[in-house]
């Protein structure tokens, strides 16, 4: 039996090396990748660019517009002065945000009625999430302050935490500074991973198939099992050289801190680089031709990405979508990975996450082997 | 001119017979970019609500009730579960069991009496969305729960008590242009069926060629009279209805099933995505004929999805991006379709206000069916 399976990864291993432009391409490429997804994505969006409309044009129109300003989150590009010319602006696409403030407003607020139209564009969705939350947070603490000024003219040494009697500490575990290096290495990690994975064993039964190889294989006394752990244990090395790079890059090259046991990490993401592999061979077996692979593997990465929780939060979603992505080895994961890279905690803590992940590895290689069997009849 | 007609079609006649013998793959062409559309459609959450939350309550007293109560209100938080202490609060978050922990220390009401109360709010910070909407929801609800206490207080100083101080100064009035509810699906949809497109007509394109080199066919067609522009357009041709036929499914399953409002013009919008399309299946088609074999064609179009998911605007904004980023995004055509599709369908705007997309789509759709007719007929000699 071992015999036979080494037969069939030498043949594998001969065919990655003699292939020495895809080698390179699958060597680097996630490397690279990292290196700039890592740059590219920011969670908090700053610098929403802002259309305003102040009508007022006096002292406390400029000091809300300061504040704003100030908070780090808007940047004032253009300034208008009709309120329909705020909303061509946004449909434009030249501003993302528009502030009205209506005449008389330093009046106003004396009378305690100043009122203020904040208008977001609601076509991107991040930006608005930003805008809408900041907008809200500066506003919030600018009435407060005048609440504060009121009553407290004199401003004799207080605050308006001494004056309510309540302070808020608001404490983030892990990432205090809410870096977004930290946020996104260790799922971008087990992303970039995964659809590495996929995509490493895809082709390997199928291209057999189509190029007629198969039948030669076929006839040989090899069992569909040991075919199958041999197309993928050279692709195990390759997935495992990916792993390390990334995880230099993201350590060394990015300096995000690395809170757990490495070697802990590297046992686990073996047993995840596993899954995909088989996730990848079940594929190939199952299609006909590669333009079916093509097709079924981007959509398993594809999905993967959107429903396995790396980009939104898994308790958000509806049932069925979390049951759906308990067919995704990157569900169990990205909380191991977040979990020991950025948490820095044990695997007594991952225990759920482990054991579906080990029996992923089991059925997958099983069903992979049985569905080629059956596809031979 | 006439024969160049007639062997384009001869080249479409033979693509589009291979495409509906085929059959499996025709229903994974036309079914998958519907699961995809469902599943996204429902996965996708914007504005993190929910997020489960540990509470520590040392006082029992009606204020840590009243703070409490304010943040289960907001519907961001859910108070999951009940703690004794700070630690197994912290213990929670680490075994991944609530997101997010409330820590009221005793004498609440005492301390806010005498004026030094405090209260911790931990937010776990290995989960970027989570801690994203916490921390303002939190900042939000505590800033107002204070301002509560102030004009509490000073209604009861009786100073200025008259002057209604329970209302605030200025009050901010927001609206959300285009999606006053702030509704998921509202955002998600108009992209997601922008980057489900893309994917289909790369990916199927990018084999097309490819294919043909590793099976030896070919060389069959080498020998024929056909040129490499006139196979580029004879493969175009039969893929770009296909595309067609899901970009009219999926919009169909977006208006009447996930009720998106469309505002614009659809003819506007088929106008422009079969621009978008033929730009698509032009990019495939250059992956494919650099490619040797279908698996670097796979590769390379795997790369291309990632690439599209993370850097033209369909999650992440390309704003904050670095300019390398932002280059790179510009290379690939759903950056400009994702403007052109949000813009027609969720803004409602018209052509005058998309020019500089639609010409960018132009020459992109132009500019790959050359390099891939060129970079074919070198691969040849």
């Amino acid at each position: 039996m071992f015999k036979r399976i080494w037969a069939i990864i030498q043949k594998e291993f001969i065919q990655i090396v003699r292939d020495r432009v895809t080698l390179a391409i699958i060597c680097t490429m996630p490397m690279l990748q990292l290196l700039l997804f890592a740059y590219a994505i920011h969670m908090d969006v700053k610098h929403i660019r802002l259309v305003v409309a102040d009508q007022s044009l006096d002292q406390a129109s400029r000091t809300y517009l300061d504040a704003m300003v100030n908070s780090g989150y808007f940047d004032i590009v253009s300034t208008v002065s009709a309120p329909s010319d705020v909303i061509r602006t946004i449909d434009g696409g030249k501003a993302l945000a528009g502030i009205i403030i209506p005449p008389d407003f330093a009046a106003h607020e004396m009378k305690k009625d100043a009122r203020i139209m904040f208008l977001v564009d609601g076509s991107d969705p991040f930006s608005t999430q930003s805008a809408y939350n900041a907008a809200t947070i500066v506003s919030q603490s600018f009435s407060t302050q005048l609440v504060f000024n009121t009553v407290n003219p004199a401003g004799a040494g207080a605050t308006v935490q001494s004056l309510s009697g309540l302070d808020t500490h608001l404490r983030i575990l892990y990432n205090p500074d809410l870096k977004d290096l930290w946020f996104i290495i260790p799922g971008m990690i087990a992303m970039l991973l995964q659809t590495q994975t996929i995509a490493l064993t895809a082709a390997a039964v199928v291209r057999e198939r189509e190029t007629g190889t198969i039948e030669q294989i076929l006839v040989s006394p090899i069992r569909p099992v040991e075919l199958m752990i041999g197309k993928m244990a050279p692709n195990l090395l390759i997935a495992m050289f990916n792993m390390l790079s990334i995880l230099l890059v993201g350590t060394i090259g990015f300096g995000v801190p690395f809170q757990g046991n490495i070697l802990v990490f590297i046992g686990l993401a073996l047993i995840y680089v596993f899954s995909g592999l088989g996730l990848g061979l079940l594929i190939s077996t199952v299609s006909q031709n590669q333009r079916q692979t093509q097709q079924l593997m981007m959509m398993f990465s594809f999905v993967g990405m959107i429903v396995g929780g790396f980009i939104f939060p898994r308790y958000s979603m509806p049932l069925v979508i979390r049951l759906i992505g308990n067919l995704f080895p990157l569900t169990y994961f990205i909380p191991i990975s977040r979990g020991i890279f950025t948490k820095g905690i044990g695997a007594v803590y991952l225990w759920d996450y482990i054991l579906p992940l080990l029996v992923y590895d089991g059925v997958i290689l099983f069903v992979a082997a049985r569905l080629f069997r059956q596809r031979l009849d | 001119m006439h024969n160049r007609f007639r062997r384009i079609f001869t080249i479409v006649r033979k693509e589009t017979i291979q495409l509906l013998r085929d059959r499996r793959t025709l229903i994974f062409i036309l079914g998958l970019p519907m699961i995809e559309l469902f599943l996204f459609a429902y996965a996708v959450t914007l504005s993190v609500n929910h997020i489960p939350t540990a509470v520590v309550d040392q006082s029992h007293d009606s204020r840590a009730r009243d703070f409490i109560n304010a943040l289960q209100r907001s519907e961001y938080f859910d108070m999951k579960m009940v703690v004794a202490n700070e630690q197994e609060i912290i213990q929670a978050i680490d075994s991944g069991q609530v997101k997010a922990g409330l820590v009221i220390p005793a004498d609440f009401s005492a301390h806010i009496a005498s004026g030094d109360a405090n209260v911790l709010i931990l937010l776990d910070g290995s989960d970027s969305f989570s801690v994203q909407s916490g921390y303002s929801a939190a900042s939000a609800i505590s800033q107002t729960y204070q301002l509560n206490l102030i004009t509490e207080k000073v209604s009861k100083m009786g100073a200025g008590a008259n002057s209604a101080s329970s209302t605030l100064p200025v009050d901010t009035s927001f609206r959300v242009l285009y999606n006053p509810d702030m509704n998921d699906m509202i955002f998600v949809l108009p992209g997601i069926a922008a980057i489900i497109l893309q994917v289909l007509a790369v990916g199927q394109s990018a084999m097309t060629v490819v294919r043909e080199r590793e099976l030896g066919t070919l060389e069959q067609i080498m020998v024929t009279p056909t040129r490499p522009i006139e196979l580029m357009l004879g493969k175009l041709i039969p893929n770009m209805v296909l595309n067609l036929v899901v970009t009219v499914i999926i919009l169909i399953l977006g208006v009447f099933f996930f009720g998106m409002p469309f505002h614009g013009s659809v003819w506007l919008f088929f106008a422009l995505a079969i621009l978008f399309i033929i730009s698509g299946i032009g990019l495939g088609l250059m992956i494919s004929s650099v490619a040797k074999t279908q698996r670097q064609a796979q590769q390379m179009s795997m790369v291309l999805m990632l690439f599209s998911m993370l850097l033209t605007g369909v999650i992440y904004p390309r704003a904050p991006m670095p300019w390398i980023a932002q280059a790179i995004g510009s290379l690939i055509p759903l950056t400009y379709f994702i403007r052109i599709s949000r813009g027609i369908i969720t803004k409602g705007v018209g052509i005058s206000l998309l020019w500089s997309d639609v010409v960018a789509l132009i020459v992109y759709g132009v500019v790959v069916m050359i390099i891939a007719s060129v970079s074919f007929k070198r691969r040849l000699d």
